[in-house]
Order: C-alpha cells, then sequence, then structure tokens
C-alpha cells in the first residue's frame, strides 16, 4: 500500500474531476427535463464522495511520480473510471447488468464505440451526451497518453516519439513534462473539436447531435445518438464533413500543434507517418470502391464512391460509424477494412491499433533482414523521416507486434470457445484490441455486442483495455518482477 | 556473385535423379498392371530427356556453388520437380488441368497433403503410390534444407539449427558440407520410415497401405490412398502407431540421428524443442477432448480422447490426416488445431509453420521487452538451451514472423477477393503456408481443394512452396537486389 499511496492519490484526483465532467449531462438534462437527471445526482455524489475518501486516505505517501508507477497509474485510471461512468447508465435503465454497463464506458473511454445499448434514438438526450462526452473525455487521456506517458513508460517502442513531443523536454520528472505536452495537445483537440461541432451544425445537424458527433468523431470514438449511425441523415454533406475530421482525428495531435504553432502546413508534409496514413486510406477507398462496383453491391458508381469512402474511413481510422450494413459487402471488402483498422491510425492521434509509426518500420525491418540475408555484412540502418532508429526501438516494437497477434489470437480462441462463431469472434476481437467498435458476423454494424453473454462481454471489455494502454502496460503489471522492490 | 549455370547444372542431377525415383511406381504399375504403366513411363522419359540435356548444355561450367546460389538451386528446385512431378498425373488423367496436377505435384513434395483429387480408393495404386512417395522424398529434401541448407543461407534465424547439426560444419562449401549432413539425416529418416512400415503392417494395414502411409506419416505430409484417409480402417491400434510416427517426425532429425549415435535417449530432453512440442501437444489433446465433451459432441470422455488425440496431433504436426470431420466439431477445437500447425513443429524436422524454436525465442523476447520497460538499462540476453541467442538472430526470427504474418494475411485476402468465403480462406492460408494440408469449412477434412478456380489453385500453390521454403528463401529470389552483383 505504502508504495502505491502516490499512484492512488493522484488516481483519487482524477475521480474527483471526473465527477465535475457529470455536471455536463446534468446541465443537459435539466435543460432538456429528459427525466435522467436523478442518475447524475447519485452519480455525482457517488464519485466525488470515492474521490474525496480516496485523497484523504492516500494523504500521506505523496512523492514524486516514478515511471514505474506510471503503468500501474494508467491501468488503474483506465479501469477504475469505467465503473463511476457506468453509475448513471445503471441508475436510468435499471434492466442494465452491471457488466453490460461497464462495458458500454469502457467502450467510451477507450474510444472503441462498440455499444449494447440499442434503441438509442429513445435514450434521454443527456445519457446520450454522457456516453459521447465519455468517449470525448478517453480521447483527450489517449492523446495524453501516447504522445507523454508511453514514450516515457517505453512501451512498445514509443520512445521513438518522444523527440517529436512540444514543450520543453529536460526536467526528468514525470508531472510537470506530462502536464505541458499535454496543454498544448488539449488546445488543439479542444479546438479541432469545436471546428467539428460547427462544421456538422452547419452541414444540418441540430446543435446537440452536432456537439455529441464533435465528440466522437475527433476522439475517433464512434458512438452516435442514433441507432442507424449516420445513416439517421442520409446526407452527404455530412458525411464529407466527418470523413474530413476523421482523417484530420487520424493524424497526430503533435504534428497538428505544430502546424498550429508555425502556422504553415508543413509538418504534415515532413510528417512520413500522416502522408502514409492519407496514402493507405486513399488506395484503399479505390480498391474498395473498384471491388464493390465490379461486384454490384450498389447500384450505381456514385453510390458505391459514397458509402465505401465513409465507411472505409470510419473503419480504418478505428472511429467505427457506419452509413450501410458494410458487413453485407462481397466479404473482402469489410475484411479489408478492419485489416486497415489495425495499423492505419497515426501514433499521436486517438485512433487505435498498431499504428502507422510502427508499421512502416516494421515493413522498412523486413526489408533490412532480406538485405541483410544477401549482404549479411552490410550495416542498414532503419529510417524513419530522416531519423535513424535504434535497434532498442525495433526490438520493442517488434515485441510489441508479437504480443499483439498472441492477443488477437487468444481473445479469438476464448470467443470462439465459449460459442461465437469464428467470424463473428475473430471481427470481435480485432475491433476490441484495435478500439474500432462495431466487427463482423453477429457483432457487425447492423447489430451490437448485447448479443454476448457475460463472460464475452468481460472478454471484450479486457480486449478493449488492453488495446488502449497498447497491451505492453498491462501485461507488465502480470511479471513479477514489476511487484518486486 | 551469382552462378546460374551452376545451379542448372546441380538441378540437372536432380532431374535425372528424379526419373529414376518413377521407376518405383512404374514397376508396381508394371507389376500389378494398374493400367498406369504408360504414364510412369511418359514421367520417366520425359524427366530423363530433360535432365540429360541441361546436364548436356552445362557441361564445363564450374561446378562449385556459393551461399547465394543457394537460394536460386532450393527455389527452382522446388517449384520445378513438382512440374516434372505431375506429368504421370496429367497422362494419366488427361481432363485434369495442368494448375491441378501441378498443385498436387506440390502439394506432395511440399508434404502438404492437400488434394484436388477425389476417388482415390479406385485410383490405380501405383498412382497413389507417386503421390506418397513424392511426399517421402520432398521429406528428405526438407530435412536437409531445414538442416544444413538454410542455416547456411541464415534464413529466418534458422542459423540457431547450425551448431546442432551433426558432422564437420569447418569446411566453408556448401556441397560437401550438405552432403556429409544429408547422409546421416537421410539415413535416420529411411530407418525410422522402415520401423513405421513394419508398425503400421502389425497394426493391421496391407503391405502396399503401409508403404505409403508410412511415406506420408513421416514426412508429415498426409495424403493417403483412401478418401476417407484414417476412417478407412477405424482402427485405433493403427491410429495409435501413426500418432507415435508423427511425434518422432515432428522432432529434429538431428536430435534422432545424435540420440542413435549415442544410444541414449537423453538428447531428447536436452533438445531445446522436443519437450515443449510434446507438452504443448498433451495440453491441446486434453483441452481439445475436455472441450469436445463439455460440449456433447462425444457423449464419452474416452471416445472424445481418441478422436482429439489423432486428430490435434495429425493438424498440429503438419500432417492433415483426419478420422473423422473435424470440421464439425464446434469450430473452437478446428481453430486451435490451425494455431497448433503453426509453430508446434521442431525446426529440423519434416513439419513446417513458424517452428517451436522460433515461437520459444519469441516468447523470450515479448518477455525481455516486458521487463526492459521496468529496467531499461538491464541487458538482458536471450538463451535457449544454455546459448546466448545473439541479437540478429532474432532480428532475422522476427522478421520471419512479420513476413509469415503479411503473407497469410495477403493469401487470406486474395482468396476472399476472388470470392471464397473467410473461415475457407483463412484456413486454407494457414494450411497451405504451414504445408499442413485439409482447411475448414469448403476445403475442410470432408471436402478438398478442387472446388478452387484455377487462379485460387495456384495462390494456394505459391503459398505452399512460400510455407516450405520459410518465405525469405523464395521471396528474396525475387527481389531485383539478389540478382545485382
Amino acid at each position: 500500500m505504502g508504495r502505491f499511496a502516490t499512484v492512488l492519490n493522484l488516481l483519487s484526483v482524477v475521480v474527483v474531476i471526473f465527477a465535475v465532467a457529470m455536471f455536463l449531462p446534468l446541465g443537459v438534462s435539466l435543460t432538456l427535463e429528459d427525466g435522467a437527471e436523478g442518475a447524475y445526482d447519485l452519480a455525482i455524489l457517488a464519485t466525488a464522495l470515492a474521490g474525496c475518501v480516496g485523497w484523504v486516505t492516500t494523504r500521506g505517501g505523496r512523492r514524486e511520480l516514478q515511471p514505474r508507477d506510471g503503468f500501474l497509474f494508467v491501468v488503474l485510471v483506465w479501469s477504475v473510471l469505467p465503473g463511476f461512468a457506468a453509475v448513471p447508465l445503471l441508475a436510468y435503465l435499471p434492466g442494465l447488468k452491471f457488466t453490460d454497463a461497464y462495458f458500454e464506458t469502457m467502450s467510451a473511454l477507450t474510444a472503441t464505440g462498440a455499444t449494447v445499448l440499442s434503441g438509442l434514438d429513445a435514450l434521454p438526450p443527456s445519457i446520450n451526451v454522457w456516453r459521447c462526452m465519455l468517449q470525448w473525455i478517453g480521447g483527450m487521456g489517449i492523446i495524453v497518453l501516447a504522445v507523454a506517458v508511453l514514450p516515457l513508460l517505453g512501451v512498445g517502442g514509443r520512445q521513438l516519439l518522444k523527440a517529436e513531443t512540444p514543450g520543453p523536454m529536460k526536467e526528468q520528472q514525470l508531472t510537470p513534462r506530462i502536464a505541458q505536452t499535454a496543454k498544448g495537445l488539449w488546445l488543439v483537440y479542444v479546438l479541432l473539436t469545436v471546428l467539428c461541432g460547427v462544421a456538422y451544425a452547419w452541414a444540418g445537424m441540430d446543435l446537440l447531435d452536432a456537439m455529441m458527433h464533435a465528440f466522437t468523431t475527433v476522439a475517433l470514438g464512434g458512438f452516435s445518438s442514433h441507432d442507424a449511425s449516420f445513416a439517421h441523415w442520409n446526407s452527404p454533406l455530412i458525411e464529407g464533413t466527418a470523413v474530413a475530421f476523421m482523417l484530420a482525428a487520424g493524424i497526430s495531435f503533435g504534428t497538428h500543434f505544430l502546424a498550429l504553432r508555425r502556422v504553415s502546413l508543413r509538418p504534415y508534409r515532413l510528417d512520413a507517418e500522416a502522408r502514409a496514413f492519407v496514402g493507405v486510406c486513399a488506395g484503399s477507398f479505390a480498391l474498395v470502391v473498384g471491388y464493390l462496383f465490379l461486384h454490384g453491391a450498389h447500384d450505381d458508381f456514385s453510390t458505391v464512391a459514397r458509402y465505401s469512402l465513409f465507411n472505409v474511413v470510419s473503419v480504418a481510422t478505428t472511429t467505427g460509424y457506419s452509413t450501410t450494413d458494410y458487413a453485407a459487402w462481397p466479404v473482402f471488402a469489410p475484411l479489408w477494412m478492419l485489416m486497415l483498422s489495425t495499423f492505419s491510425t497515426c501514433s499521436g492521434s486517438a485512433g487505435g491499433g498498431i499504428k502507422m509509426m510502427r508499421a512502416q518500420l516494421m515493413f522498412q525491418q523486413t526489408l533490412r533482414e532480406m538485405m541483410r540475408i544477401v549482404h549479411p555484412r552490410a550495416l542498414i540502418p532503419v529510417k524513419l523521416g530522416g531519423q535513424v532508429v535504434e535497434n532498442t526501438i525495433i526490438f520493442a516494437i517488434l515485441a510489441y507486434m508479437l504480443v499483439y497477434g498472441a492477443t488477437l489470437t487468444l481473445i479469438t480462441m476464448l470467443l470462439t470457445a465459449t460459442g461465437l462463431d469464428f467470424m463473428t469472434a475473430f471481427s470481435a476481437a480485432a475491433a476490441c484490441v484495435n478500439n474500432l467498435g462495431p466487427g463482423l458476423g453477429e457483432v457487425g454494424p447492423a447489430s451490437t455486442y448485447a448479443i454476448l453473454d457475460d463472460f464475452q462481454t468481460w472478454i471484450c471489455t479486457l480486449a478493449m483495455l488492453l488495446g488502449r494502454l497498447e497491451l505492453m502496460t498491462v501485461f507488465v503489471l502480470l511479471t513479477p518482477a514489476f511487484w518486486r522492490r | 556473385m551469382l552462378h546460374p549455370w551452376a545451379v542448372l547444372h546441380t538441378l540437372s542431377s536432380i532431374v535425372l535423379v528424379f526419373a529414376l525415383a518413377m521407376a518405383a511406381p512404374l514397376l508396381l504399375s508394371a507389376s500389378m498392371d494398374d493400367g498406369a504403366r504408360f504414364a510412369f513411363e511418359g514421367g520417366m522419359l520425359l524427366a530423363a530427356v530433360a535432365g540429360a540435356a541441361l546436364r548436356y548444355a552445362t557441361r564445363g561450367v564450374r561446378r562449385e556453388l556459393g551461399a547465394r546460389d543457394g537460394f536460386l538451386l532450393v527455389a527452382a528446385g522446388w517449384t520445378m520437380l513438382p512440374a516434372f512431378a505431375a506429368v504421370p498425373l496429367l497422362l494419366y488423367f488427361p481432363d485434369l488441368p495442368f494448375e491441378k496436377a501441378y498443385f498436387e505435384a506440390v502439394s506432395g513434395l511440399t508434404t502438404t497433403g492437400a488434394t484436388v483429387l477425389v476417388g482415390l480408393d479406385a485410383l490405380p495404386p501405383s498412382i497413389n503410390l507417386w503421390r506418397c512417395q513424392l511426399q517421402w522424398m520432398g521429406g528428405m529434401g526438407i530435412i536437409v534444407l531445414a538442416v544444413a541448407i538454410l542455416p547456411l543461407l541464415g534464413v529466418g534465424g534458422a542459423q540457431v539449427v547450425r551448431a546442432e547439426t551433426p558432422g564437420p560444419m569447418k569446411d566453408n562449401k556448401l556441397t560437401p558440407r550438405i552432403a556429409e549432413t544429408a547422409k546421416g539425416l537421410w539415413t535416420v529418416y529411411a530407418l525410422i520410415t522402415l520401423a513405421c512400415i513394419v508398425a503400421m503392417k502389425l497394426a493391421g494395414m496391407s503391405w502396399l497401405d503401409a508403404i505409403m502411409h508410412a511415406f506420408t506419416t513421416m514426412s508429415l505430409g498426409g495424403l493417403s490412398s483412401h478418401d476417407a484417409s484414417f476412417l478407412y480402417w477405424n482402427s485405433t491400434t493403427i491410429e495409435f502407431v501413426t500418432i507415435v510416427f508423427m511425434l518422432l517426425a515432428g522432432m529434429n532429425f538431428a536430435t534422432h540421428f545424435l540420440a542413435m549415435r549415442d544410444r541414449s535417449l537423453r538428447v531428447y530432453w536436452s533438445d531445446p524443442e522436443a519437450p515443449p512440442f510434446i507438452g504443448v501437444l498433451i495440453a491441446s489433446v486434453l483441452i481439445v477432448s475436455v472441450f469436445l465433451w463439455w460440449r456433447g459432441t462425444y457423449p464419452e470422455w474416452g471416445e472424445a480422447l481418441r478422436y482429439s488425440a489423432f486428430n490435434v496431433i495429425s493438424i498440429a504436426t503438419t500432417t492433415g490426416y483426419a478420422n473423422t470431420d473435424y470440421g464439425l466439431w464446434p469450430v473452437f477445437a478446428p481453430m486451435w488445431m490451425l494455431i497448433l500447425s503453426c509453430f508446434v513443429t521442431c525446426s529440423g524436422s519434416t513439419g513446417a509453420g513458424i517452428k517451436m524454436v522460433r515461437a520459444r525465442l519469441m516468447a523470450q523476447q515479448a518477455l525481455r521487452e516486458m521487463r526492459r520497460s521496468l529496467h531499461p538499462q538491464a541487458v538482458l540476453p536471450i538463451r535457449l538451451g544454455g546459448r546466448v541467442i545473439e541479437n540478429n538472430v532474432i532480428f532475422a526470427v522476427l522478421a520471419f514472423m512479420l513476413v509469415y504474418g503479411m503473407s497469410v494475411t495477403v493469401v487470406t485476402m486474395t482468396l476472399t477477393a476472388t470470392g471464397l468465403d473467410f473461415v475457407t480462406a483463412f484456413s486454407a492460408a494457414i494450411a497451405c503456408i504451414n504445408n499442413m494440408g485439409p482447411g475448414l469449412n469448403e476445403i475442410g477434412p470432408a471436402g478438398n481443394y478442387a472446388m478452387l478456380t484455377p487462379f485460387q489453385t495456384w495462390v494456394c500453390a505459391a503459398t505452399m512452396l512460400l510455407g516450405r521454403l520459410e518465405m525469405f528463401t523464395l521471396i528474396i529470389v525475387l527481389t531485383p537486389g539478389f540478382w545485382r552483383t
């Protein structure tokens, strides 16, 4: 306990702040009189109380955080907050099991977008605001996690990003460094969200929907206030807006920050990851359009193009919106999209999966080994954006890839062992580990995760958490070495 | 330096030996008068003429092969020989398209065991003998490839096997070193095959069946002279004998060699691969049998154990026999078996896939990176069997894993794009790249590869070669850098 007092103390602070966040849906509920206000009263009270009690009991052990504490802190934040976030849902929907509520809020805070709820249109607006806002808060956490925390912890080759983080990086202490980075990135994040909301409102959404969907677009989450997702509007203008902002949110916020500070588009051009991300999305769009048109999935070319553009970008960026039941397309197309979701997004974005940077380095590493077989004595450095990447980083990334593959396999096997068919199990595993949301088969875009039994729901919840914390962060906690002093 | 003429010269000898090998089915055909004699006469003539012509054309060229020529020899050998092997099939079945005959021959020589032929029981015995004999010869090639050639070429971290090869290893020239190793290993291979023939005969097979199935068991190939595979006998004795020999063939033949030379079983225990190989299989058989019993596939656990033991070991060792249609089992079981086939067999065996040694190194690498994130400054060597494994070996193994993963993905996507369903496509990719044989669904143990389109047949044939030549050997030859001097 003594060793972890600092971690728990900091966690308590986060919980208290989280309680404050619940005032937004409470405000919405009071304004619209949607009948859910009691749920927030209770939740705010419970969360604030728990936070305060936690803070008081752990106050004594405060000291500077060590990098090693970071692992525990991050895992605790992402597993405790969904518990509190679930309280309003549990209070308002008495039939909802804790398992499902926790799944829903985990899906929100990890910006996954998988849901167990249906009949979203009939829910009180404030509940939907809460769900979408959770994704937005989750997105904030993820960006700081990705750009400031994981690089410090050295998880999965993230060290590489250290050099690219904005702000002074000289102090060795954890907290000020993260705070500094966070401020800059959150500013960009908020700005992009506001822009996105305004654009949605201009394109034809009502104000509340514009806000909610701006929240879930910028976080690459994918929750919607409508069961039909973006098919609800059936508007090319809204879809186009969403595509633009999903692409923007798929690029590293560090790059956005630099571009804003220098008032120049150059950082985008210099960002090898962003170029590859946009290139892969464009190439895949062309491929899927061609394939679907050839197979006559929709009547005419413009419909095919419209649906492919939106759904490919939505799935590739791990957002998870849909404008049609793309699972009904010939299976190559949805599988391709699922595959894109595993690696497309950039490393400083709120997207999930392997990330483009790792994919690029892995590709280069493979080429290097082939060269090495032909020229055993050659020294061939792996480079990214002109910078030589150290072997330790390549090793870390390779280990990450292995653990990623093993996790995906294990989760698929657990889901098939408990009775799901292979397509459903595999796509659910991929969709959860990549924090994408909808899978294929029974958990496809036209359906929800409500069909899972309790055990499967927990497995998927765990998969989302693992994917979001880049696997290693969680698995390190399971090694005996972590608990040794 | 590349010496294509010297490679062709060596190939010509192999083709001549290959022509000689056709004498076995020819003699059988002549003695049984089964009507396929002309096919083997034609096949033999063609191979002999082609071999002799090639030899004549390359007479007087430099005979010595360098390391880089090894790639070319291996790649050319494994792509050319199936064409010659297909000739008897093409002559006997005038309606058989070339791609199907080539597929069957590749499946034979890579010891895969996937078949496009039906009505095996009605075929002339000599045709079946030829199919099975191809696998046995393929097995010979593979053992030498795995133990002598790939380590020299440094493909996919195969260097780790190097120190364990029997025979003097000081000579730097390719040919004598390989010849020395080959002699020892082939003796072991032939001896165990002999034992297998006798055991199968004693267990109740006819002599001819015993020979054919000993051929395909020892090579972990899995072709059979019966459509029903081992269900034809429905005998637990035969199944037990087969299990024992599949397990033997799944271990490193160099280890068998050492055990015979030292007349001691200790080498198996100190082998880095054999104990986990056996351990994983025992655990998997138990898991699958309990799972099937729990799911009510078999009401009695004993029955579940019998079927899971035979099919799990057959699939895991990449053999591909079946004594029931395990494709009908709840999907977890066949999927688990498919996953096992990816990594269970030992290097230096006739099995395929990632191999246990690589799997172990990868597991250690993943653990090492977790430790490293806790102790960034620590030096953490990876050990296997008491030896420290160098980083460049780890890099090579990791690159192998990446290419393996990419290949499975690309093949699966190609097969779905051309119209197969996901489970069929994915299982075909796995079954072909692991040189295992039957997949699931349409190409399951009760189906076969005859339903594939010509394009898909070529893709699967290429996948078998890719898997058998451990990816890099084939891919390297296709890169421009390889041909540059």
